[in-house]
């Protein structure tokens, strides 16, 4: 997998964890069950996704910056050739399955970086 | 919505080789028949989300958890340790028993968060640790949640 990628992918992953946090749903329970300090978790989220980011290239830093202030979602997966960014089918599925991941790709009609998952 | 569906025998290890809590929590993401890089990515998120603060809740139980891009639905594994696995948990004991659940981002039907909060109740009730350690195979794990109707 290409490296950048690999952090990308860690990035969302990353923010999937922090909006788990702050939009409520994972919120009580992790306070609750877990006693975790939403706003120390955060905080440590925050500065481990701009440590990764600070690693990014500096071409795909920025298109990840322009992506990651809109949506909440900058890497989406494409399973069965769909991109689950806006559901629509990328052109890029039809790359042969060895060559996936290999390269930084983006979705033509939303944007968002992809990754092929399966 | 029953936590059984989510277990499967492949993912139940009721005598864990792992000695260390990094090694259990990859003995489990093991069970999920991911490639190897997957792997690597899903271990590393769930070392964060440690980083964030332990998911042992106490008595024993552990709930290492974790939404990745790397899964396309929602999985689960359980591991046992009876000679416990120091997990920095809450109470400071070592940890027997590891829920180990992993999600993609987003799910259509939204199961990642009823299965942790089912995981966590089962986790606290007062017998669980006990019969726990008395099952013997992948099936009594099953009827024992069946048992307690979660
Ligand atoms: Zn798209």
């Amino acid at each position: 997998m290409d490296q950048q990628l690999e952090l990308l992918l860690e990035i969302q992953d990353l923010r999937m964890q922090r909006r788990g946090l702050t939009d409520g749903t994972l919120t009580d329970l992790e306070a609750e069950v877990f006693d975790i300090k939403i706003e120390d978790a955060i905080q440590s989220l925050d500065e481990k996704v701009e440590q990764l980011a600070q690693k990014l290239t500096r071409g795909v830093r920025e298109r990840y910056r322009r992506i990651a202030d809109k949506a909440p979602r900058v890497v989406a997966p494409v399973i069965n050739g769909i991109c689950y960014g806006c559901f629509v089918a990328v052109s890029t599925a039809r790359a042969s399955e060895a060559d996936r991941n290999l390269r930084v790709e983006s979705c033509e009609y939303c944007g968002c970086f992809l990754y092929h998952v399966g | 919505m029953q936590l059984r569906e989510f277990f499967v025998p492949s993912a139940i290890k009721l005598d864990l080789a792992a000695e260390t809590k990094d090694e259990a929590l990859k003995e489990l993401v093991s069970c999920m028949g991911l490639d190897g890089k997957s792997e690597g990515i899903l271990y590393k998120m769930l070392k964060r989300r440690e980083n964030l603060g332990s998911t042992g809740i106490g008595r024993g139980i552990a709930i290492p958890h974790c939404r990745s891009l790397v899964v396309t639905r929602l999985r689960v594994a359980f591991g046992r340790k009876l000679s416990g696995l120091d997990f920095k948990a809450i109470d400071e004991k070592p940890v027997r028993y590891v829920f180990l659940i992993v999600a993609p981002p987003l799910e259509v039907s939204n199961q990642y968060l009823p299965v942790l909060g089912k995981i966590a109740q089962f986790g606290k009730e007062a017998d669980v640790p006990e019969l726990l350690a008395e099952i013997s195979s992948p099936e009594q794990f099953i009827e024992l949640l069946d048992a307690k109707d979660l």
